[in-house]
């Protein structure tokens, strides 16, 4: 009806003041998204400036030559993690949803123990089992590969768990009834049918044991410095410099870019009851 | 659907059968759980075994033939570090609280009137990259010629010595940005199960807006709320790189650091390791706690 | 296709039973029902044929070949899910394929099959369609096409029309049938509905609390119920109190049993097991009470005097509680002479009741 021009005055001071409130709401979410991106932009920034004035891609050549090596054990610390946190995670969680195993709960608590407790104190205690009991592979690349798995794979656990959970048994039957063998129901129907929440395990694993620095503080290896703990012993040692802002940079660039073609993929269901949905 | 059970009465009879089968089935489930259970027995469990051991030796004779066994650095932390558990736990809950207050409103304008809600998750993946960037990072924002230099100068404050000038503040602020994801997504999936038709209820029964907020929404959006602050404070209580790079000695006194310091610079593994299983049980009560309010989020 | 025999068939689950030694034996071709209220045990029994579930006691056999310790996936047979169950992530094709290449069957005899299948459910060149671009419809329709793809010696169906909408039921239910009459297949189907069931069995297996109450046609089962849940499950029914004066041999050949009911008597079809003096329950349906025009019937077999005490209209039938003498009749009149009763709220009338079912009262607790 007419109730605009009717009562036109107060009707258009009222609508006025919800495009405030609605500004105001909008503006609110953009500032804390700003304050999320600002750091790295300004770390983009920083990581362009030459110290000898003026900018330039210096800081990234000396990243790419001088930190390579940390750059490549980063990657292969990652990509070996997240291969053995499948092949852990994928029967465990099906032993969870599927077999009746008395004290599960207790079960999966244990396994989460590495998840809640601070980096420090897992370093730490970490440190401690290498030095007095492991000191075969004390500072070595499984050294840090044992951490960040028993740190992370409960990260790949929960999605595949939740996946599994919402995974109608009805298909399995199906494949079944069809003549498709225990093997073949799993392969060909099971494993991509739960195909994202495997992948939703793999981007946090990613996201989180390419960043890690400080459990790495703990127990790594002269000869083993990941790319995130050299960022920090730069920074404890020397302060800040335009190579490590580029390293930075890339660190999280590369990081975004996996979290955006995850997004790409998947959307963002998959990552729900887990670390970032 | 699965067929409901009905109850009969029927004359007992063996159902040998179907328990081995069932045991069979449990069997299998172990192994299929067993390298899970290795490796968090190994590589979590043991070590955690090890921190309370070594917790009850004087500085490093753990390592030695014949370790002094002792209730020394329990006695010290008690003593003279108690101040570092303060303020592990004072920056902790500032921290969160700093999370709630401004991560419930964001939380609510993203669930009901934001279209945009994928950008925002995928920009907000940013902090979640680890608080050493974060942290970096905000060292350069708010450092001198930062990009809100003349922001800070025209309202007055000093842009030069603002990093100095609060290093509490920044140090909670920089916390606060890290774990503000988690506080956000924990009060989103809340309010996503709130019906919006109940707030328009409250609305047609004469509440105002505040009255909607206090009378209805917060009630059935605490849960969330509660966890999510759990789970904020459980993230802070391990804070060590944002105090190391925005706060003063004050703030650099948190377990992390300071174990890290004791054990690794000191070698007082002894007393590293105490403050690591004070730590530690700091962390697991609030996870206990998180887990008590959210039942069900993770667990079964 | 196959013979499928189940002889005692019994699942417990801890101390409560789920199927109570369930004997039965379907004819190679026949179209079987299992019929009863959610938590009877039929679509246990149902997965217990698949495979699905395993049996606590008892066996089952296709045609002679025991089968109790056959896994799912050698049954060879094609199951029909109340929810279509086709894999979301492959095409129509890939998922009528299914079955052959899981039985390594040649590329070139998929394909053709694949083609053959989709002909005959009318979606000819849709292979290529992932499910969830399909209607409700269509969907059901590639899961039968998928199950007969691998020409399985027996179907079986979970209420596969259930999570359907009313018209889309109607339908498909007969398709269901041309299918298995044009296969020639023996098929075990499970529903709740009974419409459903009568319009497509040859023969309907009753089920409640784990046990077959009745097996029989559609009209055994609607005529001659024989106990109070088939009565009562089957249709509406009115139930009446009443003794057994006699046991007679009625016209061809068939036994009469006489119920004194109701200061009446009700001549009915004789139950097996009842003798003179036998307290029993007569069930009469609400569509065989008959308004009669005038009370010169009065003391024959089956006619009773009333006063309607509701009247409910519903278009096609007209519903009436009519009251004889302390008794509640419930009367359903469907015939032109509804109209005619419209306006008799609290008349007196005379009923007869016509096909009543005799069920002996079973011994009190």
């Amino acid at each position: 009806m007419s109730e605009t021009t009717a009562i036109g005055g107060p009707s258009r001071f009222r609508s006025s003041g919800r495009w405030l409130t609605s500004g105001l709401q909008h503006a609110y979410i953009w500032l804390w998204m700003a304050l999320f991106v600002l750091p790295f932009l300004t770390t983009v920034y920083r990581s362009l400036e030459d110290p000898k004035g003026g900018y330039s891609f210096e800081g990234y050549r000396f990243a790419f030559g001088s930190f390579q090596d940390a750059l490549i054990l980063s990657l292969q610390t990652t990509i070996v993690t997240i291969v053995l946190n499948i092949l852990i995670s994928i029967p465990a969680a099906y032993a969870i949803v599927r077999y009746p195993i008395p004290g599960k709960r207790t079960i999966l608590a244990a396994l989460n123990v590495s998840l809640y407790t601070p980096g420090a104190v897992m370093g730490l205690s970490l440190s401690l089992l290498f030095a007095y009991r492991l000191s075969s592979i004390q500072g070595s690349f499984w050294a840090l590969v044992a951490a960040y798995v028993v740190g992370t794979f409960p990260l790949m656990l929960i999605p595949v768990i939740v996946a599994l959970r919402d995974l109608p048994t009805v298909f399995g039957e199906a494949a079944r009834t069809l003549g498709a063998g225990r093997w073949r129901t799993l392969l060909r129907v099971e494993i991509p049918l739960l195909g994202p929440g495997i992948t939703a395990g793999i981007l946090l694993t990613f996201v989180i044991v390419f960043n890690e620095f400080l459990v790495t503080l703990f127990i790594a290896g002269k000869g083993n410095q990941t790319a995130a703990l050299t960022i920090y012993n730069i920074l404890a040692r020397a302060g800040f410099a335009p190579s490590t802002a580029a390293l930075a940079s890339i660190m999280q660039f590369t990081s975004f870019v996996v979290v955006l073609l995850f997004f790409k993929v998947f959307g963002s269901r998959y990552l729900k009851g887990t670390y970032l949905g | 659907m699965a067929e409901v059970v009905v109850d009969t009465p029927v004359p007992p009879r063996s159902t040998v059968g179907d328990e081995s089968r069932d045991w069979r089935k449990a069997l299998t489930g172990v192994g299929l759980l067993a390298p899970a259970i290795v490796i968090a027995i190994i590589f979590s469990i043991i070590p955690l075994i090890y921190l309370i051991n070594v917790s009850l030796t004087r500085e490093s004779t753990f390592f030695f033939n014949n370790p002094q066994y002792t209730f020394d650095n329990y006695r010290l932390i008690w003593n003279r570090y108690l101040p570092h558990v303060w303020t592990t736990i004072r920056l902790a809950t500032l921290a969160s609280l700093f999370c709630l207050i401004f991560g419930y409103p964001f939380a609510y304008i993203l669930v009901r009137k934001v279209q945009y809600r994928d950008l925002v998750r995928i920009l907000m993946t940013f902090p979640l990259f680890g608080p050493l960037y974060l942290t970096y990072g905000i060292r350069f924002v708010f450092g001198v010629n930062g990009p809100l230099a003349p922001l800070f100068d025209f309202i007055g404050v000093d842009s030069r010595t603002l990093l100095f000038a609060y290093p509490e503040q920044m140090t909670i602020f920089g916390m606060a940005v890290f774990t503000f994801p988690f506080m956000v997504m924990n009060v989103v999936a809340a309010l996503t199960n709130v019906d919006p038709t109940l707030e328009e209820a409250a609305r047609t029964l004469g509440s105002r807006p505040w009255q909607v907020f206090t009378r209805v929404l917060f009630p059935l959006s605490w849960p969330g709320v509660l966890a999510g602050f759990l789970i904020c404070f459980g993230w802070n209580l391990g804070v060590f790189i944002v105090p190391m790079l925005l706060g003063n000695i004050e703030q650099q006194r948190v377990l992390s650091l300071a174990l890290y310091q004791k054990a690794m610079s000191q070698f007082d593994y002894g007393l590293g390791s105490a403050m690591g299983v004070v730590l530690m049980l700091l962390a697991f009560t609030v996870t206990w706690l998180s887990l008590r309010f959210s039942r069900g989020a993770l667990a079964t | 296709m196959a013979r499928v025999t189940l002889q005692d068939v019994t699942k417990r689950y801890g101390d409560t039973v789920a199927v109570d030694r369930v004997s039965a034996e379907i004819a190679d071709g026949e179209f079987v029902t299992l019929l009863g209220p959610s938590g009877c045990g039929k679509t246990t029994t149902l997965r217990m044929i698949a495979g699905l579930v395993e049996l606590t006691s008892g066996h089952i056999r296709f045609d002679d070949q025991l089968m109790d310790n056959v896994p799912t996936h050698k049954r060879n047979i094609g199951l029909a899910f109340q929810s279509h169950a086709l894999f979301p992530h492959m095409s129509v094709a890939k998922n009528i394929a299914f079955g052959l290449t899981n039985r390594r069957a040649p590329r070139a005899e998929v394909q053709a099959k694949v083609e053959e299948m989709l002909d005959m459910i009318e979606m000819t060149g849709m292979g290529d369609r992932m499910p969830s671009q399909l209607s409700g419809g269509q969907q059901q329709r590639v899961a039968l096409a998928r199950m007969l793809a691998t020409d399985p010696r027996v179907l079986l169906f979970d209420e596969p029309l259930s999570a359907l909408d009313r018209n889309l039921r109607d339908t498909l239910k007969y398709s269901i049938l041309e299918l298995q009459r044009r296969t020639k297949k023996t098929a075990i189907y499970v529903t709740h509905d009974q419409s459903e069931a009568f319009a497509i069995s040859d023969r309907i297996m009753v089920m409640n609390q784990g046990r077959v109450e009745q097996a029989g046609t559609q009209l055994d089962i609607y005529l001659r119920p024989e106990t109070e849940f088939v009565a009562n499950f089957v249709g509406d029914n009115n139930t009446l109190q009443g003794t057994v004066r006699a046991i007679e041999p009625g016209t061809d050949g068939i036994r009469e049993v006489v119920v004194d009911c109701s200061g009446m008597t009700v001549r009915a079809i004789a139950p097996a097991d009842l003798a003179a003096g036998d307290a029993v329950s007569v069930f009469v349906r609400p569509e065989h009470i008959e308004v009669l025009p005038d009370g010169s019937r009065e003391g024959q077999d089956g006619v009773l005097r009333g006063k309607i005490v509701q009247l409910v209209f519903e278009g096609p039938t007209l519903r009436m509680t009519i009251d004889a003498d302390g008794v509640p009749l419930h009367v359903s009149v469907s015939g032109t002479e509804r109209l005619a009763l419209l306006d008799q709220a609290n008349a007196s009338v005379w009923v007869e009741l016509r096909n009543p079912s005799v069920v002996k009262n079973p011994p009190a607790v």
